[in-house]
């Protein structure tokens, strides 16, 4: 993906050529729509979510100030409007609460090691039964692929929040889910 | 940069697992129809007529009228109100505030009819004033 194809579009599309903003929403619906599925587990509402933020894209075009990458001023865009979209109307798996999560009852599979996909759902669930800014600093770090200066730049944290943000979120999870993040050295003491 | 970041941020192979599982988040793909779907909403956007300007060159006279009349009735009110305390101290006192000229019709028509109907009649006669203006003005009527 490159920042100069974004910047040529957003130049076109800003001069008048609409269809420009054609090679924008190619580049960019996959991430967009992942980023929204992210945020509510549910496809359709995903691409709902990912659709009205490229209008609001397109509207705000004049607002980008390039002190940034397009990319960071998507997504910053695009985040606040999936969170404004859910607390308007929360995610069927919102209503979880963190209590409510609990460790697979036999996490642990014949060979002693633990089942893929029971750990991996619980550990999704109890992100998604996070206070809403851990979960949000947790969901950005991963899909920025832990590129934390990205992901604090996505929310408009200063990095230094945005680390205390997910080192607590990290934190909850550990304690929520203590056999499943379990710390190896410790049962080797 | 990957572990690096994940290993500076975390404590132990713990936040490794919590990586890994984490990283392995399912990947959607887009719809078929997804681009020309939302190009299509962008089109309309941008076929739209730009949202019409506020009409300021014809509702500032009626602005400054309704301003002008608010500020009327605020003097008027705290004159009133000045009065009447004056005159449950001093009852001797009819008139102690010199009133200004422009005024003076408010409180006859005060005087006639009995201050409350007089100020429900002008509060009714402010708005319906406003909301014939506000319609006027909606409705794009010179």
């Amino acid at each position: 993906m490159s920042a100069n194809e974004d910047q040529a579009d957003v130049e076109r599309v800003l001069t008048g050529d609409v269809s420009a903003f054609e090679g924008i929403v190619r580049r960019w619906q996959g991430p967009l729509i992942n980023l929204a599925y992210r945020f509510c587990h549910d496809r359709g509402r995903a691409e709902e979510m990912a659709q009205e933020a490229f209008l609001r894209s397109y509207r705000a075009l004049g607002q980008w100030r390039k002190d940034a990458a397009f990319s960071t001023w998507l997504f910053a865009l695009a985040t606040n409007l999936y969170r404004s979209e859910l607390r308007r109307i929360p995610a069927r798996n919102a209503s979880v609460s963190l209590d409510d999560v609990a460790e697979p009852a036999d996490a642990r599979d014949s060979d002693g090691g633990l089942e893929e996909r029971d750990r991996d759902s619980a550990v999704r669930r109890a992100v998604d039964a996070l206070p809403e800014k851990y979960r949000e600093a947790l969901i950005l770090f991963y899909f920025h692929e832990m590129d934390v200066t990205t992901a604090a730049r996505t929310l408009g944290l200063p990095e230094g929040t945005f680390k205390a943000r997910l080192f607590r979120g990290r934190d909850v999870l550990r304690g929520k889910l203590p056999q499943l993040l379990a710390v190896p050295r410790l049962k080797e003491a | 940069m990957r572990c690096l970041i994940g290993r500076s941020m975390g404590r132990s192979t713990g936040n490794d697992e919590m990586d890994r599982i984490l990283s392995r988040e399912d990947e959607i793909l887009p719809s078929s129809g997804f681009a020309v779907y939302v190009m299509d909403a962008v089109r309309r956007e941008a076929a739209a007529p730009p949202p019409i300007p506020f009409p300021w060159k014809r509702a500032l006279p009626g602005l400054v009228a309704g301003g002008f009349a608010m500020a009327l009735v605020l003097v008027a009110g705290v004159v009133t109100i000045l009065r009447m305390a004056r005159a449950s101290t001093a009852p001797q006192l009819s008139l102690p505030l010199s009133l200004p000229s422009a005024l003076t019709p408010i409180f006859e028509l005060q005087r006639n009819l009995g201050s409350a109907a007089g100020w429900t009649l002008l509060a009714l006669l402010v708005s319906f004033v406003s909301v014939k203006l506000s319609m006027r003005l909606a409705s794009g009527r010179p």
